[in-house]
Formats: structure tokens, C-alpha cells, sequence
């Protein structure tokens, strides 16, 4: 007997009784609640643990052949649910027949448009973003440089702009750009240059005649 | 344009939502059970459910292998199905449906008891209308849960298991720590054991009280990965479950009452000793041993008083609920293999959730209600009761065919297994009984389990029990078994299935088909591997 008065009666066998049920009980439901994953389970983790390391930083590319407007939602979405880094960077290319720092406004013109709303998007989704403007020689080298600068996980792009059509299905920068990169590349073709799967017999495209299979 | 892909009831069972639809069931069997074997055992109650634990064990053991093996709504009647043929799947089926529909009515009848403890106006031999009003109401409001979804239902399951969970382990470790006396405890085992016909009563009531693992192999169609998932889970329930049962035994035979008990000559008792018919309201009190236990626990007490009435009926409402559950699943599962008309097969397009074997199987636990109140509704029927059934109440009635249904499905569920481990030794089994016997059978290595005899042979004679003590469950029972075997025959007759022969049937084929929808690939991909080492080994064996 360890105490007894004021109506209780505390014993060594007791206690440890009470302690006993406790502990079984806690870890009886722990073990019960905590099966190990299946090899389903196991693949799905490791994929969702390496969208962390995927989209820690992350890079969307504009210039005046890469069109990435629509893509910059989908980077916004991205950062905002992994907490990502995000960089906008639009690059002018300055022709060898220029210096390095000229003056190019119609394309500083068009940059400051598509980082504005860049900017735009991110602030709407309470993402913080950096924006910057890049002069360089190389659309795909100043892409590559800034990668490595900012250690960067993914680099999104757009597709090529219609009319600077250059014998690269996804344009030759961003296919460049693609196979040069040390990092994962995340390339949008918008849904309206995938004409193979539209009925060329009528306006709009059809249902969903694609997945027919032959008898 | 192709058929609309058939529905089917949909895996949202989690780890913990299967645990509580056992624990719902079992937990409140305590909560009933404990101040039965109180009265009839005495100072050997701790014992009686020690020996009603070791069949408990054994018969949660037999489920958990089983139902990890073969995951599909019907739990014991399928395992019995495949085990022993259509006719016996479907006795135990139709004895477990007796359970099931009886469950219902008793626990939501009791539920109200136990409410009836904070509101007077819910007393049944007081107010016969309202009870059997409110309990009506209990009824079809879990009718109604059931239909929207098992996902709605698991959600309340779960959070009650879990507040009753708490609440009980809370009862023990402060009772043990602050009003066990083990010297008191074994004094009243040594001069209060009771008579060899007492003590087997008192495991009778004992192994009652365990009913109610069947309700986790009813859910495993709709749990999230059934093999891996149902055996973590049975064993939690298993071990829980045993541990508050002898707990709560030991704590009421050694408990130091916070306040004095005093029987009416003034001299003071041990707190088992109330609840004996010879102690004056020792019958009311066999039906709320918990609530009362809980109210002598020092300090603790004065909190439990209060709260633990409520818990009991809330408790005792959801294992109403799983009768709901089990009923329509067992239903269900009968008419997918051609017991039972396939009408309750029919899920429910939006809900998903086979609504019209809820709704019949509800409509019969009314009819049940309707029969066990009518002697406290109108007294003109009390002297046809007395006449007709021996003096017992409908609820007594009830009670002794609940008894009969579990003992004979869970006999039937025994022999499943040692047939299931001998003609289909290939399906992986993430789960095994110990203490088995490997031998040839048939050409194929198998193992034989020890403890399916053991279990079977004490489940068994709990049934042989149940009908030597109870005149209307040897009645009743088989009755309700004739009457459904004559609807089996007349139902196979007119379908031009065969009688007393079982259907053939691929189960080969059907067992990669549960497997799959199971989610457990790699338990299917095992299956197939070992079918075709089976094939391959009896190919060569053939080759001159």
C-alpha cells in the first residue's frame, strides 16, 4: 500500500495495473493505425517526395520567341503549394551587331508587359515573385546561366510564338534550352497548335474521337 | 456505345473506421455483459472471461486470417461459402442475419434504457410509449445514415469509438490507481467462487459479450487495402477488447467503493455483491455495471456519473448501427453468390450502397421491435407471452436467438478455416494462425491449424450450452433456420440452380478478381505465381 484516506486506496499493484492498460492500449491503437505502405503506397511517396526537390526554385522563361504567359499560372499554382522560389526572367537578345548594353526599347517594351503581369498573377495568389530583365547574346545561354546562378530546380517555358516558326517542332531555343539544361524542364504547348486530334471537317473541335479503337 | 460500368461499393473504410465498426459492436457487448457475469460467475467472473477470451481469441484469430484472405462484404457466411458449399454458406449466413436484425432492435432498445438513466421520461415500465417510440426513431434514423453512405456512418462509428475508448481506459487506470485493493480481490476469489453450473453461466454470458468481430470482415469490400489493413486491425480490436474485459472483472471483484454499499440490513458489501438477483434492484443493475462501476472511482466518479449514462447509449447506438451495417452487407454479399434473390445486390446509383437490403433488414428488426414491446404496449398480450413463451420477455426471446446465431455462424466459421487452409492452401495469406501442422493434402503442401479445433470445439459446446439452458432459443433457433432453408430451396428450385449441390464456380478467377479490386497487387501477383507453380507441379506429375 502506497497512501490511503481521503477515499483512496493507492497500491503498487494498482498503479502498475493502471500504467499496464495505458500503455497497452496506446500502443496497441499506434501499431494498429500505422500499417506499413504497400508498393503502391511506397511509389506514390517517393514521387510526392520529389516534388519538393522538383519545384524548390523555380524559373519561368519569357523572350520574344518564348511565349510563357499561360504557363505562369501553373508556375504560380506550383509555388504556392510547395512555397517555391519564383523568378520571372524575360530575355532580350542583343544581335552581335550591337554592344552588349544597347538600347533595345521596343523589346524592354515588351518585357516590362510580361513581367507586369507576371507580377500580376503572383500578387492575385499572395506569391512572392522576383522579376528580372536579361540582356544577352544567347537566349538559351542567359536561361542556362541564370539556372545555375539560382540553383534552380525547373524551368518553365511556353511555346515558340506563331510566325517565328524556325524547323524546331517546339521551337530551337526552347528545344536547346531543353536538352542542355542540368535541371528538370517543364515545356506548355498550348492546346491549339495539337491539330492532329481535331476534325478537320468541322469548325470546332470534336468530343472526344480520339480514343476510338478499330473493331 | 458501351453498358454503364456496374457500381460498386466503394473502398472508404480507413484503418481507424474499421477498428471502431468491430469496436462499436464489442465495446457495447461489455458495457451489457459485465454486470451478467458479475451475477452469475461472482468472485470467479475474472475467470469466466478469461476462458471466454481464449475462444474469443480464437474465433478473432479464424476472422482475422479469413477475412484478410478472401476481403469481400459477407465476412463469415463467405468464408463458409467457399469453405464448405452453397447450402452451409447459407445457413450461416441466414443465422448471422438472425444476429444482425436482432442486434439492431436490442442495442437501440437498450440504448434508450441506458438514456432513460438521465431522462426519466424514457423509463420503459414507466412510459412503455415513449421507449418504444424513441427506440422506432433509433431504428430508422440509422436506416437513413446507412443509405447516404458508409463513409457518413464510419465518420460517427469513429468518433464515438474514440470517445469510448478514452472514457474506458480513463475508468480502469484511475480505479486500478486510486480503489484496487488486490488483497480484497482475492479474498473474493477464494470465498466466493461460485458452483461449477454458475461458473460455465457466467462464460456463457462471457463469450456473449465478445460478439461482434464479424463486423470487420462485413466491412472489408469497402476498406482500404482489406489484407494488409483488417489483420492490424482485428488484432487491436482483439487485444483491446480483452484487456478492458478483464480489467473491468478483476477491477470489480478488488474495488474499494468511493462511497459505502450497504445491503438492507445496513452491513456493507464488496460492489460485485450488488448486482446478484438477491440483492434488492440487482436485475437494474445488471444492466449498467459499467455506469455504476464508474460512479465508484474516486474523484473520477463524480464526472463519469454523469457523462458515462450517455456514453453507454451512445455506444449502444452505434452497435445498433452495425447490425444495420453487417445485416444489409451480409445481404448483400448472399445475393452476389445465388442465396438470396438478387434484388439485394442492387447498390444504389448516387450513394453507392446497397439500399434495399438496408431498408428490408431494417423492416425486420421493426417487426422484432414490434414483437419484444408488445406485452409493455398493451397488457392483453402479457398472459398470451406468459402462455406461449415460457413467461419470458420479448427481449429475453431476442437474447436467447442472438445467442443461438452467433455460437452456430461462428461454428460453421471454424470449419470454414480448416477446410479454406486444406482444398486452397495457394491464396496468400498476409495473415496465419499459429500453431499450425504442415502436411500433403491433395498434392499440395498445407498446414493444418491447431487452433481451429480448439476454437471449434469450444464454440461448439457454447452452442450446445446455449440450447440445453435456453427453451426458446432451442425453439426458435433451429426454427428460424428451417424456415430459411425451405426459402432457399424454393428460391434455387425456381432459378434452376442446383439444391443441395453448390453452383460451380472459378475461384480461381474470383480470387485474383478480389485481389485486384482490393488494391493488393502484389498479394494478387503472389497467387498467380503460386497457380501456376501448382499447375506446373501437377503437369509434371502426370508426365510419364
Amino acid at each position: 500500500m502506497i497512501y490511503e484516506g481521503y477515499g483512496v486506496s493507492v497500491t503498487v499493484a494498482g498503479a502498475v495495473i493502471a500504467l499496464f492498460i495505458a500503455s497497452v492500449v496506446v500502443a496497441t491503437l499506434f501499431w494498429m493505425l500505422h500499417p506499413p505502405a504497400s508498393y503502391v503506397q511506397r511509389i506514390a511517396a517517393e514521387a510526392e517526395s520529389e516534388l519538393e526537390r522538383l519545384v524548390g526554385s523555380i524559373i519561368v522563361v519569357f523572350s520574344p520567341e518564348i511565349n510563357s504567359a499561360h504557363m505562369m499560372a501553373l508556375a504560380v499554382k506550383l509555388a504556392r503549394g510547395e512555397r517555391s522560389e519564383l523568378l520571372a526572367i524575360y530575355v532580350v537578345e542583343v544581335p552581335y551587331t550591337l554592344p552588349p548594353d544597347a538600347e533595345m526599347p521596343e523589346e524592354e517594351r515588351s518585357a516590362l508587359d510580361a513581367l507586369g503581369a507576371a507580377e500580376t498573377i503572383a500578387n492575385r495568389s499572395n506569391v512572392t515573385m522576383r522579376a528580372e530583365t536579361i540582356k544577352a547574346r544567347s537566349t538559351k545561354q542567359a536561361v542556362l546561366d541564370m539556372a545555375k546562378r539560382e540553383k534552380a530546380n525547373l524551368i518553365i517555358l511556353g511555346s515558340y510564338r506563331e510566325g517565328k516558326y524556325s524547323g524546331a517542332p517546339l521551337g530551337r531555343t526552347i528545344e536547346e534550352i531543353a536538352a542542355d539544361a542540368k535541371c528538370d524542364v517543364l515545356i506548355g504547348v498550348e492546346g491549339k497548335h495539337g491539330t492532329l486530334l481535331i476534325d478537320e471537317g468541322s469548325a470546332s473541335p470534336a468530343p472526344a474521337p480520339a480514343f476510338t479503337t478499330e473493331e | 456505345m458501351g453498358s454503364s460500368p456496374k457500381p460498386e461499393l466503394r473502398r472508404s473504410v480507413t484503418p481507424w473506421g474499421s477498428f471502431s465498426w468491430g469496436y462499436s459492436d464489442v465495446g457495447a457487448d461489455i458495457f451489457v455483459g459485465l454486470g451478467l457475469v458479475l451475477a452469475a460467475a461472482a468472485g470467479a467472473s475474472n475467470v469466466a472471461f478469461l476462458f471466454a477470451g481464449i475462444v474469443y481469441v480464437s474465433i478473432g484469430l479464424a476472422y482475422t486470417e479469413l477475412a484478410a484472405t478472401y476481403p469481400v462484404a459477407g465476412g463469415g457466411q463467405y468464408f463458409v461459402l467457399r469453405g464448405l458449399g452453397d447450402v452451409f454458406g447459407f445457413i450461416a449466413g441466414w443465422a448471422v442475419l438472425l444476429d444482425f436484425t436482432i442486434d439492431i432492435t436490442l442495442f437501440a432498445w437498450t440504448a434508450i434504457d441506458y438514456a432513460s438513466q438521465l431522462l426519466p421520461i424514457l423509463v420503459g415500465s414507466n412510459h412503455p410509449w415513449a421507449h418504444f417510440i424513441m427506440t422506432l426513431l433509433c431504428i430508422v434514423g440509422l436506416c437513413g445514415l446507412n443509405v447516404l453512405g458508409v463513409r457518413e456512418s464510419t465518420a460517427f462509428q469513429g468518433f464515438v469509438s474514440a470517445m469510448d475508448v478514452a472514457s474506458e481506459t480513463l475508468i480502469l487506470c484511475f480505479g486500478f490507481l486510486f480503489a484496487f485493493r488486490p488483497d480484497l480481490l482475492i479474498h473474493t476469489m477464494r470465498f466466493d467462487w461460485p458452483t461449477p453450473a454458475n461458473l460455465m453461466l457466467g462464460t456463457s454470458l462471457a463469450i456473449i459479450s465478445f460478439v461482434g468481430l464479424e463486423s470487420i470482415s462485413q466491412a472489408a469490400q469497402e476498406t482500404q487495402r482489406p489484407a494488409s489493413i483488417i489483420p492490424r486491425t482485428s488484432i487491436g480490436l482483439i487485444l483491446t477488447i480483452l484487456v478492458y474485459a478483464l480489467a473491468y472483472s478483476n477491477l470489480a471483484l478488488g474495488l474499494v467503493p468511493w462511497h459505502p454499499i450497504v445491503d438492507v440490513h445496513g452491513h456493507p458489501v464488496q460492489f460485485w455483491q450488488i448486482f446478484p438477483n438477491s440483492y434488492p434492484g440487482g436485475a437494474d443493475n445488471q444492466g449498467k455495471a459499467v455506469a455504476l462501476l464508474a460512479a465508484q472511482v474516486p474523484y473520477y466518479g463524480a464526472l463519469a456519473a454523469f457523462y458515462v449514462p450517455v456514453l453507454g447509449a451512445v455506444l449502444l447506438l452505434i452497435s445498433s448501427n452495425s447490425g444495420v451495417f453487417g445485416s444489409s452487407r451480409i445481404a448483400y454479399a448472399m445475393s452476389s453468390t445465388n442465396l438470396l434473390p438478387s434484388i439485394f445486390q442492387r447498390v444504389h446509383a448516387r450513394y453507392r450502397t446497397p439500399v434495399i437490403s438496408i431498408v428490408a433488414f431494417c423492416g425486420v428488426a421493426v417487426l422484432e421491435l414490434l414483437f419484444a414491446a408488445m406485452p409493455s404496449l398493451d397488457p392483453h398480450f402479457v398472459g398470451i407471452y406468459d402462455r406461449f413463451f415460457h413467461g419470458e420477455s420479448g427481449l429475453d426471446f431476442l437474447a436467447d436467438l442472438y445467442a443461438f446465431g452467433a455460437a452456430t455462424s461462428y461454428s460453421f466459421v471454424f470449419l470454414a478455416l480448416i477446410a479454406l487452409r486444406l482444398c486452397d492452401p495457394l491464396s496468400p495469406r498476409k495473415f496465419k494462425i499459429p500453431l499450425n501442422i504442415p502436411m500433403t493434402f491433395r498434392g499440395e503442401r498445407v498446414e493444418f491449424p491447431v487452433v481451429g479445433i480448439i476454437g471449434f470445439l469450444g464454440i461448439f459446446s457454447i452452442l450446445m450450452f446455449t440450447l440445453q439452458t435456453h427453451p426458446l432459443g432451442r425453439i426458435f433457433g433451429p426454427s428460424w433456420l428451417l424456415l430459411g432453408i425451405v426459402l432457399y430451396f424454393s428460391y434455387r428450385k425456381r432459378k434452376g440452380l442446383p439444391i443441395l449441390h453448390s453452383q460451380k464456380r472459378d475461384w480461381r478467377k474470383a480470387q485474383v478478381e478480389i485481389l485486384r479490386s482490393a488494391g493488393e497487387l502484389e498479394l494478387m501477383d503472389e497467387y498467380l505465381a503460386n497457380l501456376k507453380a501448382s499447375d506446373e507441379r501437377r503437369a509434371k506429375a502426370q508426365t510419364p
